[in-house]
């Protein structure tokens, strides 16, 4: 029956429509955020940039508008949130990404545009130019520091160095580490043993905590420090049960058991080393130069903070990787890709960079603003010192393009409590953590294809 | 008048559009009816698409996710079926994870209902500044669930938190809250400091009691358990099932440990002591740490059917426990 004025709808009626109203409803939502981030190419156009707050600065987009004629719009960065972007096929034109493990990942799942071409013809950003922690940004389909660049990365330390405080060793009676020589990790454990302050239960000084940036860097270069490799040459296993990789896992278990400084079974409510670090009650931090950055305004502790080679095990090669160069990269869907290159040259090469380089929060990474690096007084120079030697030893230690260091990670916490309270051997932990972790990159190789 | 009465009067002989004689007079009120038919559908339609669009859409998006390997952006997924649900009853990490939310509802539930109904008694007595102590109690319950957490994470930190501090103070030594094994009593301190949710609630339940049955039975010599016994837990029962049902559901769904983790983001998701490993940190690890939308998504549907059959549950065994103020055969 033909519907008519006046006529009651149906229920069923009624919800087709209200279905309808919904798939509308959606589409125009939709469409509505596509419009956000397609811009056009060019000056006077629009891009998103996917960042934390902080990585680019309010007054620094007001800048890039005058200088660029180029609006950014900023998004907070958020996993799930990229993931959904790329799925719908409107991601952001620049995103913020840790070259150290990040990159495999995008890039084996061609979402990453190669920036190779980019760079050939630019003319702030010369290949010579670039420090060798970009590299971090390369991967030829397999692995990581070789073949085209995908992004760069805004500024580096190498994450396996530590700082101290002196007036902690003085205190504890125990000798200052050698700032150009390193020490081994035994050595390491034993000082912060030494230094740690305990009173009815409490730890009121930790002696040092040595938690990389993430667990599965933190084991990749522990292993690499005793001389072997975490992942197989084609990175779709792991091998905790190597010597090299099982002398990686019982010194990190050893750490943790210490109770020196934070760790799972001991966590650290503000989530970083720096405000124990600052309130004097952490000896040692494992921080690369960054840490510079919040330790210089406080000249007080400046005076007693010195940086420290990264230490090495006992007849192992000297290693000091970066676990991190957080940098930028650009979505192969990017909508504004010219844009959003002269945005990348900007941030990376211009006044953004030299603001960073002179903040002391990193190293650059463009050798040329290398001489921009804080340098005044006299406990910056004494950090440059001590940096510029451990560069020597700088190395890329490839990630797996097979899953993020996030679900790594999330194995580890899961796995390895119950070997840090010593319920479970190293052996056993070991083994443990080659199943889940196996499994986890069987998955992500099949699903890469 | 319901959608559905108004159907019946409808059909009704008379009253429609081809009943002969009375067409022409009724036609001003079915076009009246109609005109309440379109404000019915108009008024409800705004929540119906939302539900379609913002429950209903997501659902089944979710249910298509786990019989897939998708992970968000690989190419390279495919369908597995039931794979998932099968992984899933095998898995014994969902096993542990679902006991111990199970552990965790009927602990927090009853305990956060006795609590929140024995504040709603006090402040409901005829006491001094009574409106001062209601806010105030109530007043934990619209903190925002992340700055309850960040205060508790300090609160309770082994090295500097205040808690340990009066520990030491009386010679006992500091413990480590936030780890194994205690991380557990301090989830349930969480709920517990919330109570003021239940509270309110149950307040508004009390002051709907009667007062002359209270009288009645104070007259007939009752003590207060045996009134607040006889005459209020039945009369609150309503309430009381409500409680229950939503506080199930909730504590089911809570958040609350990752934001008591170290690292209190969903990436972190893993740093949630193993006591704390509850159902809804296993599908946010799944999801977010291990990229495995296909299998977290499986996760959630067996908790959504599992809510289901909780509830399901909770009003069979409550029915004849649970006193309804109405009339019963006014329903029909």
């Amino acid at each position: 029956m033909p519907a008519h004025a006046g006529a009651p709808h149906s229920r069923r009626r009624f919800l087709a429509m209200s279905a309808g109203g919904a798939v509308a409803g959606a589409a125009a939502l939709s469409g509505c955020a596509m419009q956000v981030s397609s811009g056009v190419s060019g000056k006077g156009e629009t891009i998103t940039a996917m960042v934390n707050s902080g990585d680019i600065l309010p007054e620094q987009i007001k800048q890039a508008h005058k200088e660029l004629g180029i609006k950014i719009n900023l998004v907070r960065y958020d996993i799930t949130k990229l993931i959904a972007m790329l799925t719908s096929g409107n991601p952001p034109d620049l995103v913020r990404g840790v070259g150290a493990v990040d990159l495999p990942f995008f890039a084996a799942r061609d979402v990453a545009e190669e920036l190779d071409p980019y760079f050939a013809r630019s003319s702030v950003l010369r290949l010579d130019d670039l420090d060798p922690v970009n590299d971090l940004w390369r991967f030829d389909g397999r692995t990581q520091g070789k073949g085209p660049r995908y992004g760069m990365a805004k500024d580096f330390s190498q994450d396996s160095m530590y700082w101290y405080n002196t007036a902690a060793f003085d205190k504890a009676g125990v000798d200052y580490p050698p700032e150009t020589e390193p020490i081994t990790f035994e050595e390491w454990l034993d000082n912060a043993k030494r230094l740690s302050q305990r009173k009815n239960g409490q730890t009121t000084v930790f002696g040092g905590s040595y938690w990389g940036l993430t667990r599965s860097t933190l084991l990749a270069t522990l292993t690499a420090s005793a001389g072997g490799s975490l992942f197989t040459d084609d990175f779709s296993r792991v091998d905790f049960t190597t010597p090299e990789a099982r002398k990686a896992l019982t010194w990190c278990i050893d750490y943790c058991k210490a109770r020196v400084g934070t760790s799972l079974i001991q966590p650290d409510p503000n989530g970083w080393d720096g405000p124990t670090y600052q309130a004097g009650r952490l000896a040692m931090s494992n921080s690369g130069y960054w840490l510079g950055g919040m330790i210089y305004p406080d000249k007080k502790l400046a005076e007693v903070s010195r940086l420290a080679p990264a230490p090495v095990f006992a007849g192992g090669p000297r290693i000091s990787a970066c676990q991190g160069g957080t940098g930028l990269w650009m979505p192969r869907g990017a909508k504004n890709k010219d844009a959003a290159w002269r945005v990348f040259e900007w941030f990376f090469g211009e006044e953004p960079a030299k603001a960073r380089a002179s903040g002391g929060w990193g190293i650059p990474t463009l050798k040329s603003l290398r001489s921009l690096m804080p340098a005044q007084e006299d406990y910056q120079k004494r950090v440059l010192k001590v940096q510029e030697s451990e560069l020597k030893h700088f190395s890329v230690v490839s990630f797996t393009p097979y899953t993020r260091a996030d679900a790594l990670d999330a194995l580890f916490n899961q796995i390895a409590p119950a070997a840090m309270n010593g319920q479970i051997s190293v052996d056993t932990l070991a083994g443990r953590l080659n199943s889940a972790i196996n499994e986890q990159l069987k998955r992500g190789k099949e699903q890469v294809g | 008048m319901t959608a559905d009465q108004i159907s019946t009067a409808l059909d009704r002989p008379g009253t429609t559009a081809t009943s002969g004689p009375a067409r022409l007079a009724d036609r001003p009120r079915t076009s009246m009816t109609a005109r309440r038919h379109r404000a019915f559908y108009m008024f409800t339609s705004p929540w119906i698409i939302g539900f379609l669009l913002l429950t209903v859409t997501p659902m089944a998006y979710a249910l298509w996710l786990s019989f897939t390997t998708f992970d968000g952006i690989s190419p390279n997924w495919r369908y597995v079926g039931l794979g998932n649900y099968r992984e899933l009853m095998n898995d014994p990490v969902t096993w542990d994870a679902l006991g111990r939310t199970g552990l965790f509802a009927v602990t927090s539930v009853p305990l956060s209902i006795i609590a929140g109904l024995g504040l709603a008694v006090l402040v409901n007595r005829p006491i001094k500044a009574r409106g001062l102590f209601r806010t105030l109690l109530y007043l934990p319950a619209v903190v925002p669930p992340v700055g309850a957490g960040l205060a508790f994470k300090f609160l309770f930190d082994q090295n500097s938190g205040a808690t340990n501090g009066v520990l030491t103070i009386f010679g006992i030594d500091a413990i480590g809250w936030l780890a194994d094994p205690y991380a557990r009593y301090v989830l349930l301190m969480t709920v517990l400091w919330a109570a003021g949710n239940i509270m309110i609630i149950s307040l508004a339940g009390l002051q709907d009691v009667p007062r002359e049955l209270h009288e009645a039975a104070r007259i007939d010599g009752a003590s207060s358990w045996r009134t607040f016994r006889s005459i209020t837990i039945p009369l609150l029962s309503p309430v009381l099932l409500f409680q229950t049902v939503t506080g199930m559901i909730a504590s089911v769904q809570t958040i609350m440990p990752l934001l008591l983790a170290p690292l209190g983001d969903t990436g972190g998701v893993t740093t949630v002591p193993q006591s704390n490993y509850l159902y809804m940190m296993h599908v946010f690890a799944q999801y977010f740490a291990l990229g495995r939308y296909g299998y977290a998504s499986a996760l959630l549907w067996v908790l959504f059917v599992l809510i289901l059959i909780a509830t399901g549950l909770i009003f069979k065994f409550t029915s004849g426990a649970v006193f309804y103020n109405v009339d019963p055969e006014a329903k029909k």
